[in-house]
């Protein structure tokens, strides 16, 4: 035979051997980012993936011709239509010592742009590091920088995401941004072209991770996976440091019919629950003393997740108790005071409630590389929000709703290159003020994001 | 004793050999391979594997005569929990068998502070090389996924 065409045919072999091992990791998120199949792992793996998109926003200005954080593109948030390299990561996982397969590692770097790298001006900042050591059965340990457990969307590795955005319970709820350190004021809407940054913020965005220890693993029964998790973390997000003395509780439950396939896209019926416990650490006082007072942030949510190709079906519903993300309606008044507001016990983030839900399904064209996917995505802020008590706004409270529905195809190249394409139709609206009132002023334009995206893993 | 005499005593003898390590397998076999794995590899530990499994299923189960033999960082392959563990177990009910060096483990051992926790179908030689050899000697063809 040919020597090139023989090395082709080994490479062929190799590559789809490569990809049943990778894909043979285990079947759920806490074992695919967490574990590496015993005594078969490679000392250093290195993988990584890229994303680059293009995002238009169609919304309209408030009548002052400023915009705010749902009309522009993030995380810069200085236009409406921009090409952007969000994500750009590479790392490497895998068991030092390969002799002793309880013992593996996880190691990766975030090099896009994007709300980790964006707000301090890096260009590029660790997103995990993690030991595990899998000797107790029943009881693994992790033990570092990882995604904690909790909803769908934010535990799911990203790179297999079935949308190019996040809905906006996830992102708003969710995705935590942290305060600082200072009291910090508010941000009024920018008029465009702008190079002013409208983030307030001077830390990453959580990513949905911790820097902790857990516990975890997954028990087998015949058709049936059962997994668990307990951590404990700093709750400050990708910041290796604490900067409190309080610690994040997070517990996690799933137990799923497993019908076939393995990995990511691992065909089946899966439920799952969680709940976050923390306390953050918040100066919302409008003076020049240094006054941070305690807030608990609680987050919860069950859902269940079922696939079988060529459908898929995704609903979850998640609630939220303290340091409410507020940023959408006054760009940094994020859980901070807003023109008294606070003072009056209106408009609370620090204090106030949450919740929202999504729906989604998916559809894989048969015979062609084709899926279709929509979603419907609903966020509920300050939900129990108090009105004013009195004055021209009496009866009014901040409370507002973000609607999403969004249509998306996904063409996939390849198994580890695809193209996403997605529309969605947004809304925003402060329910107790009428249009073009208050907040409403701000929100009414919000309107269609046109993103197509593509997404290669190596 | 004339040369011809004694190639002729030789080649019996390897052929008795060869027959009684083959009996011994598989008496129906035809085809006799043995399949190296030395290196950690963990997509060579997958492809060794589908390599007997399509042996298996091209000539059938009595008709061919596999052997997989594991040393140095191969060895891996045939510790006790490996992932592949499910795996290896579907080929021995085939009929394949697996040899674990000797050499290696006492080497691990070292490196470890305790020996290895092996496979229980994986028999153990004094030199997975040294096994090779005799395989060879015997007829087996050679394979390194």
């Amino acid at each position: 035979m040919n020597n090139n065409v023989y090395k082709k045919i080994c490479l062929s072999v190799a590559g789809i051997c490569c990809m049943t091992a990778f894909n043979s990791h285990a079947a759920n998120w806490l074992m695919l980012q967490g574990t590496e199949p015993e005594s078969a792992a490679d000392r250093v793996k290195v993988w990584g993936f890229i994303q680059a998109q293009y995002q238009h926003n169609n919304s309209e200005s408030n009548s002052s011709g400023g915009y705010i954080p749902p009309k522009l593109i993030g995380p810069n948030l200085t236009n409406q239509d921009q090409f952007n390299v969000n994500r750009a990561r590479i790392g490497v996982r895998g068991t030092g010592f390969p002799l002793d397969g309880k013992v593996n590692y996880f190691l990766l770097t975030e090099f896009g742009n994007n709300g980790i790298t964006a707000v301090d001006g890096g260009t590029a900042h660790v997103t995990d590091a993690s030991i595990t050591l899998n000797q107790i059965p029943g009881a693994r340990i992790r033990i570092g920088l990882f995604k904690t457990p909790g909803a769908e969307e934010g535990l799911q590795a990203i790179h297999v995401f079935d949308y190019i955005n996040f809905t906006a319970v996830t992102n708003q709820m969710l995705l935590e941004r942290f305060p600082n350190p200072g009291y910090s004021s508010n941000i009024a809407p920018i008029t465009l072209p702008t190079t002013t940054p409208l983030s307030g913020f001077d830390k990453p965005v959580g990513a949905f991770r911790d820097v902790g220890i857990q516990v975890f693993d997954t028990f087998k029964q015949p058709g049936w996976e059962h997994s668990y998790a307990v951590m404990i973390g700093n709750g400050n997000g990708l910041n290796f440091g604490d900067n409190d003395d309080n610690k994040d509780l997070y517990l996690y439950w799933s137990s799923e019919a497993v019908e076939g396939g393995k990995g990511g896209r691992r065909e089946g019926l899966k439920m799952f629950a969680w709940t976050q416990q923390g306390t953050r650490v918040l100066d919302n006082t409008n003076d020049s003393v240094a006054n941070p007072v305690e807030f608990n942030r609680d987050r919860s949510g069950l859902g269940v997740k079922w696939l079988s190709k060529p459908f898929r079906i995704t609903a979850e519903y998640m609630v939220g108790k303290g340091m409410i993300f507020v940023g959408p309606d006054k760009p940094s008044f994020y859980i901070n005071d807003a023109a008294g507001a606070v003072a009056a016990g209106v408009g609370d983030g620090a204090n106030g409630e949450a919740n929202g839900y999504y729906l989604e399904g998916g559809y894989y064209i048969p015979n062609t590389k084709w899926e279709i996917d929509l979603r419907y995505d609903v966020y509920n802020r300050l939900s129990d929000d108090k009105a004013f008590p009195g004055g021209a706004n009496a009866g009014k409270s901040f409370e507002m709703e973000f609607k999403n529905l969004t249509l998306g195809a996904q063409y996939h190249i390849n198994k580890k290159t695809r193209i996403n394409m997605e529309i969605t139709d947004a809304s925003a609206e402060a329910v107790d003020w009428a249009g073009g009132a208050g907040p409403n002023d701000n929100l009414d334009g919000v309107d269609q994001v046109y993103a197509v995206q593509v997404t290669h893993i190596f | 004793m004339k040369m011809t005499q004694l190639l002729f005593l030789v080649a019996l003898s390897l052929i008795a050999n060869f027959a009684n390590a083959a009996s011994d397998a598989k008496p129906f076999a035809e085809k006799y391979v043995v399949l190296q794995i030395s290196d950690d590899d963990p997509f060579k530990q997958t492809l060794v594997l589908n390599v007997a499994n399509n042996l298996i299923k091209h000539y059938g189960q009595d008709k061919v005569d596999v052997e997989i033999v594991a040393f140095g960082p191969g060895l891996r392959l045939m510790f006790k929990d490996n992932a592949s563990k499910g795996r290896i177990s579907g080929l021995v009910d085939n009929g394949v068998r697996f040899a674990a060096c000797g050499n290696t483990i006492s080497a691990m051992t070292k490196a470890l502070g305790h020996p290895p926790e092996m496979n229980p179908s994986a028999t153990v030689v004094p030199g997975g090389i040294v096994r090779i050899v005799d395989l060879v000697a015997e007829g087996y063809t050679l394979v390194k996924p």
